[in-house]
């Protein structure tokens, strides 16, 4: 078993060793979005080629690695420094994750080998006035014949403006609880009245967009899930990817991340020494949390607070190690107004790590939604009043 | 095989926790008979031939009970330098003595001045690059945490020199990293106790005509609580399997337990004061005992700084 496993690490090392561009950090510092999408579609069709994209898949479909090969896999990734699937995430992941939950046989046979073709997702959940209160999303889904037509405006859409397709959430049933009259949708991102408005964010850049829809048209057949579901099918499958997803994060952490810290570090001052020491600690149980969440998940034995302590947990240690690195780096830290795109949350480039970290500490549910999922689901205390 | 170990330690953890939350104070017949004590001595010498994992357990469960007792100096200490010794007869005499509870033992491991549980020992065992068996003076060092026993040892009379198996320098590097995981183990339990503690009370009580636990600033608290003993329980996790399989490398895992979650039991003890609110000041009410013993604990066999300088020597060459 285990002989197998270091087997499996050797095979995956050597390919990172032939595979992974040595340059590939400087190539990528300031390219354009067309560069970027390039070098992106390049790469996951490198990890396709090599069994490594989608691991996490059923084998039908391509993947059915297993669970403590995959944990291999993304740790010899991040301690090769590889690049990281931002383009693909939503699709490999989120939408993956959907399809194989709730959608259709015929959904699933459309996109899923779509999918590792390179299709493109993004997901349109959030909206101006539903943002931690998701549920009291406003855009809607109006039955009309065949079709659903939608009219709204969705935001925070993290690569809005590359998607083909989109994960709608839509209201179609205006008078029902707000929670229960929500629908999830298959959305094309080329339909006509799909507009899209990429918003500049604190660091500059301009993956997040708004997604105006204005009388968009959706065939019935892209609904997932039966009618006013959606907010049930969306809770079943925003959590269940979130273990090894966050494993790769914390390795890329506990790897580059801290030895661009250590090596930025002006180790011989015990006091700088003494903070480095916690960050290890720290990165060292986040790992501990991952590997258990990704192994408890597997076994059906997630608890369920443990996704939002490792989402919490995380965000808030790269918040801290960044703005260690700008601490410790000094006036010169400021002057690094380029990062490598395809980098991991962490680049070395400190003060725009520092800033984009509040990318983790607020989307995907704040950390203070964070805190209450982890007090009320983990411990049971009581819920706030909250309206229906 | 894993899952037996689960269900064993599973009944452990249950049957100790039920034990210690009877009454504060154990008895050291108690520890005996429950088998504790000799948990780690073999079963020719009526021991039990576990292992350090089976002993953490015990750990974790009197911190969770405060529990006022010998177990660190007389088993865990004690234990853990015997079956470091060559093999000579006074070592396996001394091992079947602490088993069977006829003898009780202390350990001075990093000075004589702080010897936990010396008083009304038999016997001192003190630990240099040999260990002597000393017939001694124990003066009583009182500290505020009513629950550990420290005391400064004078060696009247060497009655037996033994020597360690192999290096001396890692037999006792092996001895301080038991002596430190089992009092982070210590920390975790105690803190797992405040949570449980604090959990319960704050749903039961109510301000402003609601439980004070559906306010935010209170059920954040608690999921602060939560998240930094989840981690803390990944530290000492990893810390007990490396002290247990004596890796070289343990040092490593140990530090990074002790410091972690030895500091964070005092947050944690001191939060539950705070959620407490009034009636958590009061000396009824139980939580400064976990509070003075959090902070004892974080003091006992090196401070989190100093392990994390321990750590910090790996970090002398550029790129870890």
């Amino acid at each position: 078993m285990t002989t197998h496993l270091e087997k499996f690490r050797s095979e995956v090392r050597r390919w990172c060793q032939e595979h992974i561009p040595p340059d590939w950090r400087a190539a990528q510092t300031g390219v354009d979005d067309e560069e970027f999408v390039r070098f992106q579609k390049w790469w996951f069709a490198e990890l396709h080629a090599a069994g490594y994209a989608v691991p996490h898949w059923p084998a039908e479909w391509g993947g059915g690695m297993p669970i403590a090969q995959q944990v291999v896999l993304y740790s010899e990734l991040a301690v090769h420094d590889a690049p990281r699937l931002v383009l693909a995430f939503v699709g490999i992941h989120h939408a993956a994750s959907t399809l194989l939950a709730a959608g259709t046989d015929e959904q699933r046979r459309r996109h899923l080998p779509a999918i590792l073709d390179g299709e493109i997702w993004v997901q349109g959940f959030s909206e101006p006035e539903a943002g931690s209160d998701l549920a009291s999303l406003r855009t809607t889904a109006r039955h009309d014949g065949d079709e659903f037509v939608v009219n709204g405006q969705k935001l925070w859409a993290s690569g809005g403006k590359h998607a083909d397709w989109c994960l709608l959430l839509a209201r179609t049933d205006v008078q029902a609880p707000k929670r229960k009259g929500i629908s999830y949708f298959l959305m094309d991102m080329k339909s006509p009245g799909v507009e899209v408005r990429p918003i500049r964010n604190a660091i500059g850049d301009s993956h997040f967009c708004e997604i105006f829809l204005n009388d968009v048209r959706i065939p019935a057949a892209n609904l997932v899930g039966p009618l006013n579901s959606g907010w049930q099918v969306a809770q079943a499958t925003l959590g269940a990817e979130r273990g090894m997803t966050m494993l790769e994060l914390a390795e890329r952490l506990g790897n580059a991340g801290f030895r661009w810290l250590v090596q930025s570090c002006p180790v011989d001052d015990p006091i700088v020494a003494d903070r480095l020491a916690q960050f290890e600690i720290e990165i060292t149980g986040l790992r501990g949390l991952c590997t258990e969440l990704v192994e408890k998940a597997e076994a059906g034995t997630a608890g369920p607070a443990d996704a939002s302590i490792v989402k919490l947990f995380y965000s808030e240690l790269l918040q801290r190690m960044t703005d260690f690195g700008v601490e410790i780096g000094g006036l010169s830290a400021h002057t690094q107004l380029v990062k490598s795109s395809s980098s991991g949350w962490e680049s070395g480039s400190w003060v725009l790590d520092f800033i984009g970290s509040w990318e983790w500490t607020i989307p995907g549910g704040s950390s203070e939604i964070q805190r209450t999922i982890i007090a009320e689901r983990g411990l049971e205390l009581p819920r706030e009043p909250s309206a229906l | 095989m894993a899952h037996d170990f689960d269900e064993f330690h599973a009944e452990l953890r249950s049957v100790a926790g039920d034990l210690l939350a009877k009454d504060r104070s154990v008895g050291w017949q108690t520890l005996v008979d429950a088998g504790w004590v000799g948990l780690e001595v073999g079963e020719r010498l009526g021991g039990a031939g576990a292992t350090f994992s089976e002993v953490a357990i015990v750990c974790q469960e009197m911190g969770r009970a405060a529990s006022t007792n010998s177990y660190l100096g007389g088993a865990v200490l004690a234990v853990g330098v015997l079956n470091g010794l060559q093999p000579s007869e006074t070592r396996d005499r001394l091992l079947t003595e602490v088993a069977s509870g006829t003898t009780r033992l202390a350990v001075a491991l990093e000075s004589s001045e702080f010897v936990p549980d010396a008083e009304g020992a038999d016997r001192i065992l003190v630990v240099d690059d040999t260990v002597g068996v000393v017939d001694a003076t124990v003066t009583p060092q009182p500290v505020l945490d009513e629950t550990r026993r420290l005391a400064t040892v004078t060696a009247d009379a060497v009655t037996e020199v033994l020597r360690f198996e192999g290096d001396p320098e890692t037999a006792v590097g092996l001895l301080r990293n038991r002596a430190a995981t089992a009092v982070a183990c210590d920390s975790l339990g105690l803190s797992e106790a405040m949570l449980t503690a604090t959990v319960e009370y704050v749903k039961v009580r109510h301000q402003f005509g609601r439980a004070i636990g559906s306010f935010q600033a209170v059920k954040h608290a608690c999921a602060d609580m939560l998240t930094t003993i989840s981690v803390s329980r990944q530290l000492v996790s990893a810390a007990i399997e490396a002290v247990a399989e004596q890796r070289p490398d343990a040092g490593v895992a140990v530090a990074m337990a002790k410091s972690h979650a030895c500091s964070a039991a005092v947050d944690i003890a001191g939060k539950a004061m705070q959620l407490h609110g009034g009636i958590g000041y009061t000396w009824e009410s139980g939580i400064h005992v976990y509070l003075k013993r959090a902070a004892l604990n974080r003091s006992l066999f090196g401070s989190p700084a100093a392990h994390r300088q321990e750590l910090t020597k790996r970090y002398s060459f550029k790129g870890v």
